[in-house]
């Protein structure tokens, strides 16, 4: 049984950290997250975060961009309104380039972007769920949740003061 | 793989901890401004209200209250235009190309680098809205349905494409600093202590918490905004430069512009980075973030851009000379002896001789003599397109319409005014925001062990 309590292990150096977590992991327990004031590489994948999809949807957006951008101009030049500028063809594929190339940036840029912002639930204006106010400044801070009748907290707070914690503090999230 | 080599010197001196970060980059902002901000914050405000009066005063008065005529149609607007967007090209070089190449001496400057690129691009919309002479229809360019059946703009013009890519330029560019800046902002608001401070750093900060989660997307999208920003920032000068190439002007219409181009904006805005930098880690005491060996790197790829900028300039000679083409060969020969000889030999000067010193180790690391020598290079390059603007339209094909060109002081006006508006910016940027990006920068100074040394590796093979 998952409850809504944390056991949270406050460290002051992205290495102790890792090689905490690392132990935490490997004896069972349930490593909710790791905060840090930068990210710490290879945290992600400790803490088994599969890689994020937002690279699938800013390839889709630059399609949509591209797609958009090359409809419109075939439209405008070609069937609603053809012009003829200079003798050359109405349609004329080349001098789209480069307004295409820019609406696929455009549109990858500001799609991916609120995609991240979205899956992240951010917006302007939340209030945040600070765990610690030194978490983006120079502490690192491992949350372990604790399992009921499996989780023993004694041996969790010897792990993470054992491994170097400046503190351990527990945290109920609601 | 992020491995701290023994041998590599280090890209922060001073032995500074993650507490010093956080305290050094935000001491301008939680402190009352010093008196050189203020001094600086001043006068850049009385300069821009001479941008302010002399854009003004053209809006009324119309475009007449320029020195333009029948045959130099374009002059002071688009130089100024071409001379901002180029320095506008620097801050998403640094932050985007240096990214991808994995040159991490970017950390510390590509904050205000990317924040000079934004003010920069403002600029040069603004001299695009003057230059329209009714700036209340500049909205034309936009292809929106519209009161006359739908007339649509024609897609051939590279004015066309010039609109579109700076307007993207411009909020790529936006969104990437501001996305560097979420995890910063969280750091100001996290140590704040005035309850305005907490609420607008806390709402800028969108509810950031430094979450493992939060940074793994947050890598994954840095990685990609510098995937697309790079070939944007290439793609911007190209297209910029063709609103000349496309053209049939001698002395515009030549293959070599857009790598020209490209080339003479990271020049330039690397001239410009310099110039604040090397103010910036004076008045704001960060010579501990922007070292000599910063110094070092940057003047690098100003020779070497400097070069290539000279190298396409003495290309478009030979080129003239062998097309045989003879309106292009005296388009040139024009240039470097007509009357505007001097416009020519300065930028010569400015651009392909002057950067030489930069071979010398001792002018690459001396602060005062690279400050002097990138105010050189600004200099040089608003040349560089003064001749390839003016000099090349006031010899028309028919002598009848020969003319010359002269600025009136609106115009001195406006160039002067706009780096006030520039700089007024900046100082804004410098009180309100965190100029050195914390977070990037505490991830490359050395973890301080109580037991071992520093060469260790960080973690395991990683994508980001």
């Amino acid at each position: 049984m998952q409850t809504n309590k944390y056991i949270l292990g406050v460290y002051d150096n992205p290495d102790k950290i890792y090689s905490t977590t690392k132990k935490l992991i490997n004896k069972g327990y349930k490593v909710d997250d790791v905060y840090s004031p930068f990210a710490i590489h290879g945290m992600d994948r400790l803490l088994g975060i599969k890689r994020s999809n937002l690279t699938v949807a800013a390839f889709l957006f630059a399609m949509t961009g591209l797609t958009l951008a090359v409809t419109f101009q075939v439209y405008v030049s070609k069937i609603d309104w053809p012009m003829i500028i200079g003798g050359k063809p109405n349609l004329h594929i080349p001098t789209y380039i480069p307004i295409t190339f820019e609406l696929s940036i455009l549109f990858t840029a500001f799609g991916m972007v609120t995609c991240f912002f979205i899956v992240n639930r951010m917006f302007w204006g939340k209030n945040a769920d600070i765990i610690d106010p030194r978490v983006t400044d120079d502490l690192f801070v491992v949350s372990v949740q604790i399992q009921e009748n499996k989780t023993d907290i004694q041996a969790l707070n010897q792990i993470l003061v054992e491994n170097g914690a400046l503190e351990v503090r527990e945290r109920i999230k609601d | 793989m992020s491995y701290e080599s023994p041998i590599r010197d280090q890209l922060v001196t001073g032995g500074k901890t993650y507490r010093d970060v956080t305290r050094d980059v935000t001491r301008p902002l939680e402190n009352a401004p010093s008196k050189s901000w203020w001094i600086g914050f001043s006068i850049s405000t009385l300069v821009l209200a001479l941008w302010i009066g002399a854009t003004t005063y053209t809006v009324f008065v119309g475009l007449g209250a320029w020195g333009l005529n029948k045959t130099v149609g374009w002059a002071f607007d688009i130089t100024n235009f071409v001379f901002w967007v180029g320095i506008g090209h620097a801050g998403t070089l640094i932050s985007a190309v240096l990214l991808l190449f994995r040159q991490k001496w970017r950390m510390s400057i590509n904050r205000s680098a990317e924040a000079m690129t934004i003010f920069a691009v403002i600029c040069a919309a603004s001299f695009i809205l003057s230059h329209m002479g009714r700036p209340w229809v500049a909205y034309w360019p936009i292809p929106l349905p519209n009161a006359f059946g739908t007339l649509w703009v024609n897609f051939n013009s590279p004015l066309v494409w010039d609109v579109f890519a700076i307007s993207t330029y411009f909020s790529v560019s936006l969104v990437f600093w501001y996305i560097g800046l979420i995890p910063d902002i969280a750091t100001v608001r996290d140590r704040a202590v005035s309850k305005a401070r907490k609420f607008w750093y806390g709402f800028f900060a969108m509810g950031w918490n430094g979450s493992t989660k939060t940074w793994h997307r947050y890598e994954v999208i840095s990685l990609i905004l510098a995937g697309i920003s790079t070939p944007l920032v290439l793609s911007v000068h190209s297209i910029v430069s063709m609103d000349f190439a496309t053209s049939l002007v001698p002395g515009w219409h030549t293959t070599i512009f857009p790598p020209y181009f490209v080339a003479g904006a990271i020049f330039s805005g690397f001239g410009m980075v310099l110039t604040l930098l090397i103010i910036a880690r004076e008045v704001m005491n960060y010579k501990d973030y922007i070292t000599e060996a910063h110094l070092d790197a940057m003047t690098k790829i100003v020779m070497v851009t400097g070069t290539m900028v000279g190298m396409a300039y003495i290309t478009e000679f030979f080129v003239a000379a062998y097309s045989g083409v003879e309106y292009e060969q005296y388009a040139f020969l024009n240039r470097a002896f007509g009357p505007y000889w001097w416009a020519y030999w300065t930028m010569m000067t400015c651009n392909l001789v002057a950067p030489q010193v930069f071979w010398f180790k001792w002018a690459r690391t001396t602060p005062w003599f690279i400050f002097i020598m990138s105010i050189i290079v600004n200099i040089g390059m608003w040349f560089e397109r003064f001749v390839i603007i003016v000099t090349s339209l006031h010899r028309d094909f028919l002598p009848s319409s020969w003319a010359m060109y002269t600025p009136t002081i609106t115009e001195v006006s406006i160039l002067i005014g706009s780096f006030g508006l520039f700089f007024f910016l900046y100082f804004l940027f410098c009180k309100f925001l965190p100029t050195i990006n914390m977070a990037e920068v505490k991830s490359i100074i050395p973890t301080h062990h109580d037991d071992h040394g520093h060469n260790h590796v960080k973690g395991e093979n990683h994508a980001n």
